[in-house]
């Protein structure tokens, strides 16, 4: 096979993963590597779906023997099979590196013929990478679940960041859905990982020379609406996640149907708004100090549809506001809706030097547009002070405090 | 209010603030523009002296070094008419040290501060959006026209990413060329470019990567407006996967 239909068979099938990020680890180039990695992130291109482009997205095969339901490259379906060969990945991955079109590369794949078999190739690509081509990039790597320790830690001391997929929310929906996997074949690597990683981060407070191990540290991802969990049951795994297992960052990815199957949900269009709202939560548990029963209860077991879980929190918080932004702490100014980390960082940046006025507010960047309704300056409230719950979930609705629509859902939502 | 001019250059707008800072008990109080040379213009006439702008540079290099990066990126933009707020800035940075950039309710501080990040936004953008193509002779080009003028770092950058392949960068609105040849970092001006023919190994892997650019979007959500915000349409000129669409 053409090296050109592999590349169009085996791209499109790891387009649905989500994570795009390359950033969260430094490495220098060194006078005989190629290339290095940036801090901050770096997005090379958008493709036309609006996603930023930084890896060579790949699954190394999708030729698989497993059957997961809501997978396109399920055993069952007559879909066309391809397999790189390691040497086409590593040349595909330097061709475009010299050309800066990525960051780095993103390696999945289908289980071939078994978990070991498949990751042992895997491990090798990125070995190739790293030893023959001298590759100082990024590079994100897939483990297989079932894969053995020994190559979990040959993976990890090869990729800047290597992640399990969950797959879906629940053992139940886990066993239903995907059921030559088992909870334990993905929870024990990743339990593996954990520990790897925080053995490696001692080991190189002692000693600079130390491998690293998975240094832009380990995510995971889960499927969103395939199954029937609520966002509160979501959130609470991922909390989780984040604070038992160390975890980087966890991406949701909205169910989208490709396979006829009565095991899964009829679905007019992906859950891209839901999908959406959980990033906004997500955000919320890692940088605002919110814990998932804060965002939702039992009684309220979903997020909410018209506004994003600040506002949504906020407004069933009357008794937290307003807040003074010329008195209030960091974490406190954080709660406030259009508030971000950026904005709270600046207001007690700019406070050192004079208390702040509403016309100051809006000289130093903060959006007022939804914050005008939580905050006060200096004892001043910049809207009359009718903070009545009905009458501002109204205002917030119909007036300009709306958040601004992402543009991709007024496609799919308008 | 004492107002001062400068030849307009770089070198002599710095050395300009250096020496209003020295003369001037508040420099808060002085204005700076650039000479026009019209009869009977108004204002001292500073003339530009290096050694001044350097030793600026160091004391500002001790007390603020965070000034000193917005300092460069400004200089980025090329930005007009703005001399007399980063007289005052760099004033201001003396004074209070690093915390100034947060002092964003002064006008002049958000003026500077905010050229300075739109030409950061734009350096960074251009790490990634920047395009190398393979040369008969097995040397990259790369072709921009950025806003700002982002060669210097920009070209840093890949000196130290992309080390073991021979590069140019060429901004063709400005004429100025980075080379790296393997060790080396050079900067100068080209007054005629012709650009020379791609290998064949470059075709090639051209079509690779149109051919991965357009599977990797997801159908089911195709955006173009959203595509067009992340990556305005100004700088598709020189972006292979936008050739031919
Ligand atoms: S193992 Fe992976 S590739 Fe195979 S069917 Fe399941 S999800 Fe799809």
């Amino acid at each position: 096979m053409e090296i050109h239909e592999k590349l169009d068979i085996l791209s499109g099938a790891a387009r649905y993963d989500a994570s795009c990020a390359s950033s969260g680890c430094g490495r220098e180039g060194s006078a005989i590597r190629v290339g290095n990695t940036s801090q901050g992130g770096i997005c090379h291109s958008w493709s036309d779906d609006g996603r930023c482009i930084s890896l060579l997205k790949l699954l190394l095969s999708n030729d698989c023997r497993y059957d997961c339901a809501y997978c396109v490259n399920r055993s069952s379906n007559p879909v066309p099979r391809a397999s790189f060969t390691a040497r086409e990945v590593v040349d595909l991955t330097m061709d475009f590196y010299r050309r800066n079109y990525i960051e780095g590369l993103f390696l999945s794949s289908a289980v071939m013929q078994g978990p070991d078999q498949t990751m042992e190739e895997m491990v090798r690509v990125v070995e190739m990478l790293r030893i023959e081509e001298k590759f100082g990039g990024y590079i994100h790597l897939k483990v297989i679940p079932g894969s053995s320790p020994e190559l979990v830690r040959r993976a990890g001391l090869a990729a800047d960041r290597i992640s399990v997929n969950i797959e879906l929310p629940s053992s139940e929906s886990l066993h239903r859905l995907a059921p030559q996997k088992r909870k334990e074949s993905i929870l024990e690597p990743m339990k593996l990982i954990g520990t790897e990683i925080g053995t490696s981060l001692v080991e190189r407070t002692l000693s600079r020379k130390a491998p690293k191990f998975a240094p832009a540290g380990q995510s995971t991802q889960m499927i969103i609406g395939a199954s029937p969990e609520t966002d509160l049951q979501i959130l609470r795994l991922s909390q989780g996640l984040y604070r038992r297992m160390n975890l980087k960052r966890v991406y949701y990815s909205a169910f989208v149907p490709v396979n006829e199957d009565n095991r899964l949900p009829v679905l007019a269009s992906p859950p891209l708004l839901r999908e959406h709202r959980l990033y906004q939560a997500d955000w919320l548990l890692r940088f605002y100090g919110f814990s998932a029963e804060e965002i939702l209860s039992d009684a309220a077991p979903d997020l909410d549809e018209s506004f994003d879980p600040k506002t949504a929190w906020a407004l069933r918080h009357p008794e937290f506001f307003p807040v003074e932004v010329n008195r209030a702490d960091y974490a406190t100014l954080l709660r406030v809706p259009g508030i971000g980390v950026a904005s709270a960082k600046r207001i007690i940046a700019a406070r050192r030097f004079s208390l702040i006025t509403p016309e100051g507010m809006k000289k130093i960047g903060v959006v007022m547009k939804r914050a005008k309704y939580f905050i006060t300056c200096s004892g001043r409230p910049f809207e009359k002070p009718d903070r009545e719950p009905s009458r501002l979930r109204q205002r917030l609705l119909l007036g300009d405090g709306s958040e601004p629509v992402q543009p991709r859902q007024l496609v799919l939502f308008a | 209010m004492k107002r001062y001019l400068y030849d307009g250059t770089p070198e002599g707008l710095v050395s300009a603030i250096a020496g209003i800072l020295d003369a001037e008990k508040d420099p808060q109080l002085a204005t700076l523009v650039e000479r026009q040379d019209t009869l009977f213009e108004e204002g001292l006439f500073l003339r530009t002296d290096p050694a001044a702008a350097d030793s600026l540079f160091s004391r500002l290099r001790q007390c603020a070094p965070d000034a000193v990066h917005t300092l460069w990126y400004f200089m980025m933009s090329e930005a007009e008419e703005l001399e007399t707020s980063l007289l005052h800035y760099v004033a201001l940075a003396l004074e209070h040290g690093d915390r100034i950039n947060g002092h964003l309710t002064h006008p002049d501080v958000k003026a500077i501060v905010s050229v300075a990040r739109k030409a950061g936004r734009e350096l960074h953008r251009m790490k990634g959006l920047l395009r190398f193509e393979q040369l008969r002779d097995g040397t990259y080009l790369a072709r921009m026209e950025p806003d700002h003028n982002v060669i210097q770092p920009l070209a840093k950058h890949f000196s130290r990413r992309l080390r073991a392949q021979q590069w140019f960068i060429y901004d063709v609105r400005r004429h100025s060329a980075a080379h790296w040849d393997g060790s080396a970092l050079q900067f100068g001006t080209l007054e005629q470019f012709s650009r020379p023919e791609l290998s064949d190994e470059e075709r090639e892997v051209q079509v690779m990567w149109k051919a991965f650019f357009r599977t990797i979007a997801i159908p089911e959500r195709r955006n173009p407006r959203l595509q067009k915000s992340n990556m305005p349409a100004k700088y598709w000129k020189y972006l292979t996967e936008k050739q031919g669409e």
